[in-house]
Parts: structure tokens; sequence; C-alpha cells
């Protein structure tokens, strides 16, 4: 020991052995769970803890070494929305049986603890654009694959026999409007009992294919069914669109907006935001959805480093908070912490909603973010608020807030009026509120955030509750982040294309030296190991 | 300070006179006006922190003081396993908060009456805990209303208060007019001067805590329903005597004066002695 340089002397100058000293960990443990080697895809333990008031997971792979993600940016937010958490609904049936255990047994299982509040359908992988961005990994490729009629109609089946009646379904791709049938499958969705059809797309054919928007159009007009867009919008910098998009679509982006509202559809801007590129973007991206006629809500998605993306720091990427944050910061004259509200429906730390009543003139707007008005916690806490004298209100803002809400459906429209009839004034001044507002459902805007998992940040606590899944050709309901994490999406796209998929892995700086290009622009490990093993999909 | 004996309790004339004009002043209450009458701030967060301060058990008999549409009475049943007493001035109230009981299958424990907080319609000593939220600062004759709450309360019985608390002297003047009547504040009190109130009719303030962020997040929602108000009536809230104009003044003194410590929104748990 009298060598060791951290001993102490004494005042007498003789060294004495210094006594070992307990340290403190200086992160707080909260939870134990599972999640997936992002390399391997194996599942593996992972732990939640908190650090400076942010929470990360981590988890080691026997052969890939440790990982670690930042998964929320406030913990103490993190915490206190586990109350916000709806009991989960049972689908009418379970296309998958329980085997390895979660994430393994997609899906869904029986041991999934919430039904599909959203169903996807990836009619293709082809795309008339090749974004540096693309969770999907798709683009200008000639070896993807399309679904067919009789797939489509058999995938609608597959959600309506777990659904009964589904609230919506999204088209999805690659680019969804350059399939040749497009219009047929909303016609097959719509002769369901699908109430409400969203297309997701990137707006280059609804800017320069006027017929094929009048064709939208009508099928948004018929009777207790609708059809509204998902536009991807990520900003206004030309850097944004290069950086994101590779290639400026400002102008694309607008004749596509103009060319909806002279339609009649419902539009909302998805943004899909990441750190350095885009983040300064959302407040006018905000204001722009505000002031134009057919927009009604916005989506802001932090990248999901699943696909193909640039290259990212686990330790600082956006989370839901955030955002928010960002946003916050952005609009300080219309926005506050606490303004947003996390949605009960899926896990509470997956999204957060909040509705917007907008008034006056474009430089000169009011905006009221509905959570102001009414303690909203109030009705959504179900560990401790078992009754309540207003059950309505309750319902409505469960509809509100869910996966399942899409400005331009009848159940939003109708549940904000619901909600404005809980704003209840009348017996005190006689201001009879509910008809004053009668008509606020044109005034309400909706902004959702929404950190979907990737490979480095998949929980499967989060995962088990997911409600938004991706229907797939072989007719199984996969939760959304598990395709895009797990190697489903891989395997798909083998089965469907004929062609060896490699398994992706996440862009992300502490992997650079292990990884290589795929095919497709997304990375995947270089090693020996073969293509051939991926195909098989999730372990 | 000055001695509540002097400053709450009235002539009964003159008490009644204020009563009168304080239940026509309270129904056109900004607060009541926008946040409807049975808001309290904090909502039912702040009511289990409050019942949690009781020392309920489930053969607990409690009352409600001014129970409104019922919320509190409801969770308390509900969550604590308590009978529950509402009594509200307003039969409206009551009767909805009665559909509501029965509505969650707790009318069996849950009984609301029409009833006056000053002239309590029941016997003395019959409840273990009472509870009053949010209504204090309304009743004109305080003295007299915790005289009620201790006749009510057997011996060792507690009762929960949460109010808006304001130490009156500092208050600026935007909140102190009959024309900023928000929030009850213009006559809130502090809690020292409520624990005096309390310990004039023999309960002993036993733990007081502040929960000032409530009453910010009451400001804004008074502020965000003002605004809803404005677009959708504004000539009808004109014409219900509200000044629009004067109400972005009057919400920035009431957030500076939560900000100083000038306002806030506090617990009180006090005990009849046994």
């Amino acid at each position: 020991m009298t060598t060791d340089e951290t001993a102490p002397a004494t005042d007498q100058g003789a060294p004495t052995p210094a006594a070992p000293v307990k340290r403190a960990r200086d992160e707080v443990f909260i939870e134990f769970t599972k999640s997936i080697c992002p390399i391997c895809k194996t599942p593996v333990d992972a732990q939640v803890n908190i650090r400076e008031g942010k929470v990360y997971l981590r988890k080691r792979c026997t052969e890939h070494g440790p990982f670690e993600a930042l998964v929320y940016g406030d913990a103490e937010e993190y915490l206190s929305s586990a109350r916000f958490n709806k009991p989960g609904t049972i689908p009418l049936v379970f296309q998958t049986e329980v085997k390895d255990g979660c994430p393994s047994d997609c899906g869904l299982c029986p041991e999934h603890k919430q039904h599909a509040c959203l169903g996807i359908i990836e009619v293709n992988t082809g795309c008339n654009l090749d974004c540096p961005i693309c969770f999907a990994d798709s683009g200008h490729q000639a070896d993807g694959y399309s679904i067919t009629h009789a797939q489509c109609a058999s995938m609608l089946d597959v959600f309506v026999a777990s659904e009964g009646e589904p609230e919506v379904v999204m088209f999805s791709g690659g680019e969804p409007t350059i399939h040749q049938h497009i219009l047929d499958f909303i016609d097959l969705a719509q002769a369901r009992p699908i109430k409400n059809v969203t297309l997701n797309t990137n707006g280059i054919r609804l800017a320069s294919d006027k017929r094929f928007v009048a064709e939208l159009g009508e099928r948004n007009q018929v009777p207790g069914k609708s059809v509204n867009i998902y536009l991807q919008f990520d900003g206004f910098d030309e850097r944004t669109h290069r950086e994101i998009r590779g290639r400026d679509l400002r102008k694309l982006k607008q004749k596509a907006l103009d060319n909806c509202a002279e339609a009649g559809l419902t539009v909302t801007l998805v943004a899909a935001v990441e750190r350095g590129l885009n983040e300064h973007e959302l407040g006018p991206i905000i204001t722009f959805g505000i002031d134009h006629p057919a927009v009604r809500s916005v989506a802001f998605q932090p990248v999901t480093h699943s696909g193909r993306h640039v290259a990212f720091d686990p330790l600082n990427r956006l989370t839901n908070p955030d955002v928010i944050k960002l946003i916050t910061e952005q609009r300080p004259a219309w926005f506050q912490k606490g303004d947003f509200f996390p949605v009960p429906c899926c896990f509470p730390t997956c999204r957060s909603v909040t509705y917007l009543i907008v008034n006056g003139e474009p430089g000169n707007r009011t905006v009221l973010p509905i959570p102001r008005l009414l303690q909203v916690e109030d009705y959504l806490d179900y560990v401790t608020n078992r009754v309540m004298p207003d059950a309505g209100i309750r319902e409505a803002l469960e509809k509100l807030w869910s996966a399942s809400a899409f400005m331009g459906t009848e159940t939003t429209q109708e549940k904000l009026r619901a909600t404005a009839q809980a704003l209840d004034c009348a017996d005190a001044c006689g201001i009879d509120l509910p008809s004053a507002v009668k008509d606020l459902g044109d005034k309400a805007f909706m902004i959702v955030v929404q950190d979907f998992q990737d490979p480095y940040t998949l929980n499967v606590k989060q995962l088990m509750k997911c409600c938004v899944e991706e229907i797939t050709p072989d007719g199984r309901l996969i939760p959304f982040c598990a395709y895009n994490s797990v190697g489903y999406r891989e395997q798909i796209r083998a089965q469907m294309s004929g062609v060896p998929v490699a398994g992706v892995v996440p862009n992300a700086l502490p992997l650079a030296n292990r990884l290589t290009d795929t095919a497709y622009g997304s990375k995947t490990v270089r090693s020996a190991q073969t293509a051939a093993e991926y195909e098989q999909g999730p372990r | 300070m000055t001695a509540p004996d002097e400053s709450t309790r009235l002539p009964a004339a003159a008490g009644d006179e204020l009563k009168a004009c304080c239940a026509a002043a309270y129904s056109s209450d900004v607060v009541a006006l926008l946040l409807g009458d049975s808001y309290h701030p904090g909502g039912t967060a702040l009511t289990r922190r409050l019942t949690g301060h009781l020392a309920l058990t489930d053969a607990s008999r409690v009352l409600d003081v001014a129970s409104g549409r019922g919320t509190t009475a409801l969770l308390l049943a509900d969550a604590f396993g308590v009978c529950v007493d509402g009594v509200d001035y307003s039969p409206a109230n009551a009767a909805l908060a009665q559909g509501a009981a029965a509505a969650v299958g707790l009318a069996e424990r849950v009984t609301f009456t029409t009833g006056d907080a000053e002239h309590l319609p029941f016997p003395d000593g019959v409840f273990d805990a009472v509870v009053c939220e949010c209504a204090l600062c309304t009743f004109p004759d305080k003295v007299q209303a915790a005289a009620e709450f201790a006749r009510v309360l057997r011996p060792g019985g507690r009762v929960g208060i949460a109010d808006v608390t304001a130490a009156s002297d500092r208050l600026p003047p935007e909140l102190t007019g009959l024309g900023a009547r928000i929030a009850c504040i213009a006559d809130a009190r502090s809690p020292a001067e409520y624990a005096e109130i309390l310990a004039a009719a023999g309960l002993l303030t036993i733990h007081t805590e502040r929960h000032d962020a409530a009453m910010t997040r009451m400001i804004d929602q008074i502020e965000a329903r003002l605004n809803l108000l404005r677009m959708t009536a504004a000539a009808r809230l004109d014409d219900a005597g509200v000044d629009l104009a004067a109400a972005p003044a009057v919400l920035a003194a009431s957030r500076a004066a939560v900000a100083d410590g000038t306002l806030g929104y506090t617990l009180l748990i006090a005990e009849k002695s046994p």
C-alpha cells in the first residue's frame, strides 16, 4: 500500500492505508426491462436510469457489448405520467401465439396490452424520392415490392377481424401515391367498416396531379367516411430539404397543400425532426400550418433511427419533452410547460398531444391550448381517479388524446365539441358556451409529438402497449416500433421481394467503425454475418 | 393585522345585507363565471393530499362544505371508503351531484343536501371530518362558518381547508377593487388569519402547507377561458359586466402577487380538542 498515490499522508508524514470509501452511484435505477441488441437484435435485459434529470435506457449484448440511449428528456414527467395510463382494450382476435416472448412473437400476441388504434398498410417499397432520412429504407429501387388488390383486401380484413370497426387505417410505403392501385385500395377500405383513411405522402403527386387530388376529395365526401392527408413537411430552409429529403421540395409542398385546400382535404403536416438540422423550424411549421386553410394539425416526430438516417448521438437525441421545450421556446406567446398532455392509450411516454383553439387573423392570432381550459389530468388519471361526476368528459378527452385521433375525422370533431361543452359556465353567467363554441371545431388545431422507438431505445414495456400497428401481407399486426427495430421490416421485405435483406443497424456514432452500407443506403454491421442470417427475421 | 372578531363578525343586519350582496357578487364573480362554481385549484390531486391529513378510516363520516358538482365527495367515498354528506348553497348543484353519485353506484354512501355553510343542516358532533375547498374565502361570516364546522365535528375530529390565501394589507390595488373581484381574492385571508378564525371556534391548526403553483394554474385557466369567451361571446361577456380591457392588468398583478408570496393557495388541517 505504500505506493498507493491516493493514500493521504498524515501530519506526521507516515503514510497510512486509505480506508476504502463507498461511492454513491450517479444515477437512479427505476426500471428493469427488456430491449434488443441494436446490432444483432437479440433480446437482452435492459435497465432504465435517471441521470441529471433525464431518462436513459442501458443494455448489454453478450456478443456486441454495452449500449445506452437517452429515452426521455424530463425525468420528472417520465415518472409523473405513469398515472395517465389507460387500461388497454383487448382486440377481438390475436394473430400469433406467445412462444419466445416480447418482442419476438409479433403480433399481436395474446400478451399484447392494447388493441390497434391505428393500422398501417405499406403498399410498396418504391418511392419517387431517395431521402437521406427514411425509416422504411425506400427509394428508386428495382428489387422492392408492391402489394396486390388481393393482398390489400386481406390485410384490411385482418384489421377488421381484430378491431370490428376500425377508426382509421393509414396507407403508407414507400410512397403510396405512386402505387397504381392506391385509389382502389382506398375504395377497399371504404367498402369495409373502417371509418377513416389517412394517406401518408411526400406530396409530389398531390402537387402535380390535380385529378388524383380531386379523386381523393371525392372519397373524402363519402358519408360517414373521410380521407385525410398526412404530408411529410420538415421545414422551410433549403438546407432542411436537402439534408432530410435530398431535394428542395418547397414549391412542391406549397402546391400540394393548395391543391388539397381546393379539394377540401384536411392535412396534417408531419415533420421529421433531427438535432442540428431543423429543430429551429418547429415554431414556423406550426404558424404556417395554422395559417394554411388545408392544414388542421402538425405532427412532430424525432427522426426514427431505424432504416436510413444521418449519423446521430444516442445520448443526445431528441425526445418528446425536448421537442415540446423547443416548441415552447419558439412560440412563447402561445405555449408554456404543461400545454401538452401524454396520450393514455399507448404508453404515456410515447406520444404527447395538445389541441389549440385559434382565433384572429394571420399575424395577430390568439392561440389557446385546451389543457389550459380544463384540468385534463383530473380526467385522464387512471390510477387514482376511478369515479367522477362527468364520465362523458373523460370519454371525449380519451378519444382526443388517442393515436386514432386525426383532424378531419368525424370522431375527433365530435369529441372536440363534447369537450367544449365541458367548459360549462352557463349557470353562472348566462352565456351558453356550448352553443357559442359549436363552430369552434373549425378553429381547432392539433399538435402531436411522437418519439418512435428504434433499436437503441426500444423498451418492451412500451412496446407491449403500442397501439400503432403495421398490418403485414402475411396477416399480422406488428407494433410499429417492433416492425422498424426488431427485424420484422427486413423479414417482410425479403419474403415479399424474394431478395435477401440485410439487418439494419442504427447509424449511431458509437457504432461508426462497426458499420457498412446496405444496398438501400441504411447501415448494417460490418462482419462475416451474411444477409441470409438476417433473413430468418427476429430471433 | 386586525383582530378577527372585529373584521369578520358583523352586526346581524349588515351581515345579511352583505350575504345578499355577496350572493349577487358571487353569481357574477369572474372565477365562478369562467371556471364554474365547483372549481377549485389543484384539482383532485390536491384533494387527495388534503384528505390524507384527515386520519380517515372506512368507518368515518365526512362533510364536504360547498360540495359543488360532487367531485370531491365521490372521490372521498370511492378512494377512502368513507360516507360523505355534501352540502351546497345551490340546489341545482346538489341535484346534479346526487345524480352523479347514483350513476357511479355510490348513492348509498354519498348524500347531497342544499344548505348554508353558516347554518349547517346537521346535528352536533356527527362528523369525523369536514372538508371545505376554495369556499371559506367566499363566506361573508367566516367566524360563524368556522363555528359551524366545529359544532358538527366530534371531539378530536379534523377539518381540512384548502383555500386562497392573501396578505390582504399587501395586495396591489388591482386586486382589491370590486371591479377586480377575481378568485375570491378580495376577501381572502392569510394562513395565520385563517388559523386564528379556526382557533376562535376551538379548532387548533396542526398542519399547513402552501401550494401556490395551483394558484398560478388557476390564473392561467382564467386567462384561457377569458380568451375563449372573447372569441365566442365578447358582446355577452360585456353585458355580464366583465371588463375585458381590464383583465390583462388584473391577471398580471395576480401572477406578480403569487410570485412574491402575497397571494397563494394553502392547505390547513385543524383539530377539534378531544
